[in-house]
């Protein structure tokens, strides 16, 4: 059993730093999603611990041993990256094969060893085809077999479902999500910038941004609570308004009007965002709605139908909220006032600025 | 990829003192990397640089008087004069030449394509894998003494010879290297074309553009890489070309490589074969290095 | 499509044939035509005979021919190993490094060839090394030659292969060595095999540096063309220049059948 562990590593090509300080464990067994948008450092760190950039300053550490010195060919590691990379010379058997051989694992065990990880991602029927000859989901799952073959402790999963279309992309997440279950001993490393994919399969999200790691927890925590800007807006939708702390008992302004909220150890007087997720905000209803807990008023700006729900935005005193109602009977016209409102409980406050 | 990076100490934490060492994510250091190459650039200065200095030493040493006597004697004489004066004027007539035709017969290849344009492609590529001197030879043929275009003159007009003689003159091998080094400029124009996104000529024929004003305004820019990569190749090539020089047999077309030739086996006058390829190294290394700058610039 | 009108596409097809049969498909028609004939003093040649590759196929051309196979195969195979070699290890060089290198191996190509002959003769033609007068000397001339090529090729092979497959084999647990042989090189066969064709096509025509240092008992085919038109012997001189293009694009289409052949994509 062994995980990964980024001890304060820095990356810099030609003076930038692409990746800044970063600390984070991946415990053994788990799925740890890097989700960012590109640019991030995501690639960057996985690429690290495959030994392909060189830290500049920091160590890796996989399985407690530090292998920021080791050659990639030393680190015992397995790779899938977004274009596959199958050697196309080389029919599925002989690349399932090909780690085994390099390793040079005893013989006789090679094509038992190589069986075994084609039978796991279904593709034993494909053998002794080339790359060439088959689909884009049917050379990921080769791909991923051959990495598997070696047994690897660590698996590094860089974008593995981008070059994949919509519904491949679904069926291929399932099934990595079944492969984790049956090697619950292999830690997996997933970078991608789709938090579809993080979200479903990962134990733990790191949300990147400029290099630096923002936020850490499992999806839940994140989602429902996320503790920077950047992740509440890029881990889900989310409606950010600036408030004013009014006490710490769950009183917080907001132009001009007093919203309940859990205020936490915010300190009275010190500004803050609050976080709505569009799809907790309700369409109030009647003349009462305005002076109903947690209302936000305003001018309805554009309804969108989405099918099984609308989107409405609204301006709030010069800010968009956006708010997904499930599919109304009767849309509201633009231009009225319509009072929106959400429980207490479904806000969230982040720390002004936190994290930018 | 730099591999050696200087550490910055990392902060020391729980798992244990940091042992100091370089950091070297790649084995293969610096000096390893080094004697890789050595073997081949071993080979190469044995081979072709060792040589090459053997000749501009050869044509410091001469075998009567100072260590310029050779070049003053042979910068003296008006044949060499003569000599570089001919090769200079035919490899940029010959260039200027082979980027017309080029231009256009690539032009319509790849922009009025017609049934067959591939094949002539396919064509242009066997060209040049056949010898320079094959297209003297068909000259000979053509427009020789006796020969396709002086044999229909003298058919036609019942006189006993034609008129055509350019053949041994400069002329004549200015039309063998045309002939020769077009598809040189083809290939990489092609290539360019190929490029070159459809939609692009049809939003310029969209908005009313006449094809003149396309091809200046649309595909000669893009082609102008191409073009200046292609065209200081031709123009290298035709500096150092040899072949057709040789088999017009004209004594009246004497060119720089004749002149080396020339000096070295029929005279077996060394030092002055010597100077003569020491100054056409100058001219066609300088040009050379010209067209990798240009050529890297293009991308090509 | 850049010409609308039917008129304008005629129009530029007609230049078209106008330029390229007369100066490109004309003169290797002519050579083949000349090859079947004795006498050309009228439009067409006369006197059609096949005795021109009578005498192209035996004896001394014969040898001539065999010589020049003999030392293309052997120039492009020294070739594409060196080119090769040089090629690969440029690549783990630092840029600036790599430039040096790039500039060293591409020299030949500038310099000309008439004069890379002169230079070998010069410096083979004296101790320690005494090759002048042996068929290793156009052997090495022309490897020198080809050399260049082939490193060219290769190099900008290099380039367009993607990283991800080394990296893939070094995650994979595979050491330089292994990822050399077992990748890198059989990824490359398609492009070592047209550098070798390029190669190989280079050499059979080559004349310049060979006029230069070629001993009487290695006479390759293209001095033996020059040797026979320049003794009057047009006809003969171009059944030879066909039996010299004909062995080309033979061995040229063995190498395209076979990188076809070998071809993953």
């Amino acid at each position: 059993m062994s995980g990964i562990r980024f001890d304060s590593v820095s990356v810099a090509y030609h003076g930038t730093t692409v990746l800044d300080a970063l600390d984070l464990t991946v415990e053994p067994g788990e799925v740890m999603a890097l989700l960012g948008p590109s640019g991030s450092g995501k690639t960057t760190a996985l690429r690290a611990v495959a030994g392909f950039v060189t830290p500049a300053a920091g160590r890796i550490l996989i399985g407690g041993r530090d292998v920021t010195g080791l050659p990639p060919y030393r680190r015992g590691i397995g790779m899938v990256v977004q274009q596959y990379a199958l050697f196309p010379h080389l029919r599925v058997q002989d690349n399932v094969e090909f780690g085994l051989r390099a390793r040079k694992e005893p013989k006789a065990e090679i094509p038992a060893r190589a069986a075994e990880a084609l039978e796991m991602t279904g593709m034993a029927g494909y053998a002794r085809r080339y790359p060439r000859e088959l689909s884009g989901g049917q050379q990921q799952r080769v791909a991923i077999a051959r990495a598997l073959a070696i047994r690897p402790q660590v698996l590094l999963l860089d974008e593995p479902l981008s070059a994949l279309d919509a519904q491949l992309r679904s069926g291929m997440l399932a099934e990595l999500a079944r492969l984790h279950r049956e090697l619950p001993d292999v830690s997996m490393l997933y970078v991608t910038h789709d938090q579809v994919e993080a979200l479903t399969l990962a134990d733990r999200i790191a949300v990147m941004d400029r290099a630096r790691l923002q936020d850490c927890g499992t999806p839940q925590q994140l989602y429902r609570a996320p503790r920077t800007e950047f992740t509440a807006s890029f881990v889900g939708q989310a409606n950010l308004l600036p408030v004013t702390v009014a006490d710490t008992a769950g009183a917080a302004l907001f132009d001009g009007r007093t919203l309940t909220v859990d205020t936490g150890t915010a300190a009275p007087g010190t500004t803050a965002t609050l976080c709505v997720r569009p799809h907790l905000l309700a369409l109030g209803a009647g003349p009462d709605a305005l002076h109903g807990p947690n209302a936000l008023h305003g001018r309805l700006g554009e309804v969108q139908w989405r099918g099984a729900t609308h989107r409405l935005y609204v301006d709030v005193a010069g800010h968009r909220v956006a708010a997904d109602l499930p599919e109304l009977r009767e849309t509201p016209t633009p231009g009225t006032e319509v009072t929106l409102h959400f429980a207490p409980r479904d806000a969230v406050l982040l720390a002004a600025g936190a994290g930018a | 990829m730099s591999s050696t990076v200087t550490e910055t100490a990392p902060a020391e934490r729980a798992a244990g003192p940091a042992p100091a060492r370089p950091l070297a994510a790649r084995p293969a250091g610096s000096r390893t990397r080094w004697l890789w190459a050595a073997p081949p650039l071993a080979g190469l200065g044995l081979v072709f640089l060792y040589p090459l200095a053997l000749v501009v030493r050869q044509s410091l040493t001469p075998d009567t008087g100072g260590p310029f006597a050779a070049y003053a004697e042979v910068f003296g004489s008006t044949a060499f004069r003569e000599a570089l004066w001919t090769t200079v004027w035919l490899a940029v007539a010959a260039t200027a030449g082979c980027l017309v035709l080029g231009f256009v017969l690539a032009l319509v290849i790849a922009f009025v394509p017609f049934p067959g344009a591939r094949a002539v492609a396919r064509f242009v590529d066997v060209f040049l894998s056949f010898p320079s001197f094959l297209i003297t030879l068909a000259l000979l043929f053509v427009y020789g003494t006796v020969g396709m275009a002086n044999g229909m003159w003298t058919d036609l007009t019942g006189e006993p010879e034609g008129p055509f003689r350019f053949l041994a003159t400069p002329w004549g091998v200015l039309l063998a290297e045309i002939t020769y080094f077009t598809p040189f400029v083809m290939r990489p124009l092609l290539a360019a074309f190929s490029q070159l996104d459809t939609a692009q000529l049809e939003a310029a024929s969209v908005l009313g553009a006449r094809p003149g004003r396309i091809v200046r305004q649309v595909i000669l820019p893009e082609a102008l890489p191409a073009l200046a990569a292609g065209g200081s190749l031709v123009l290298v090539l035709c500096l150092n070309e040899f072949g057709i020089v040789l088999f017009t047999g004209a004594k009246g077309v004497t060119t720089l490589p004749m002149l080396v030739y020339g000096k070295a086996i029929l005279e077996s006058d060394y030092p002055a074969a010597c100077v003569a390829a020491v100054v056409n190294i100058a001219v066609s290394v300088g040009l050379f290095g010209l067209y990798r700058v240009v050529g890297k610039r293009a991308g090509a | 499509m850049l010409v609308h009108s039917k008129a304008g596409r005629w129009a530029a097809w007609s230049l078209f044939l106008f330029l390229f049969l007369p100066l490109f498909a004309l003169p290797l028609l002519v050579v083949v035509a000349a090859s079947f004939a004795t006498h050309w003093s009228g439009a067409l040649p006369s006197g059609p005979t096949g005795a021109n590759y009578g005498a192209a196929v035996r004896g001394e051309s014969l040898r001539a021919l065999t010589t020049s196979l003999v030392t293309a195969l052997v120039s492009s195979l020294l070739a594409l190993t060196a080119g090769t070699w040089a090629a690969l290890a440029a690549q783990a060089l630092r840029k600036g490094a790599r430039r040096v290198m790039d500039a060293l191996f591409v020299l030949p190509v500038a310099v000309p060839s008439v004069v890379v002959g002169l230079a070998v003769l010069v410096a083979f033609s004296r101790p320690p090394l005494l090759l002048n007068g042996t068929a290793t000397i156009v052997v090495l001339a022309h490897t020198v030659l080809v050399t260049a090529f082939a490193y060219q090729s290769v190099s900008a092979a290099l380039v367009r292969l993607d990283p991800a497959y080394e990296q893939a084999a070094a995650s994979l647990g595979a050491r330089p060595g292994h990822v050399l042989w077992r990748v890198k090189i059989p990824l490359l066969l398609p492009s070592l095999n047209a550098a070798a064709g390029l190669c190989f096509a280079l050499s059979m025509g080559e004349l310049s540096a060979t006029m230069m240092l070629y001993p009487p008992d290695w006479m390759p085919l293209p001095v033996r063309i020059f040797a026979a038109t320049d003794r009057g012997s047009l006809f003969t001189g171009s059944a030879l220049a066909v039996v010299l293009m004909a062995t080309t694009l033979l061995v040229l289409a063995a190498f395209s059948r076979i990188r076809t052949r070998a071809s993953y994509r």
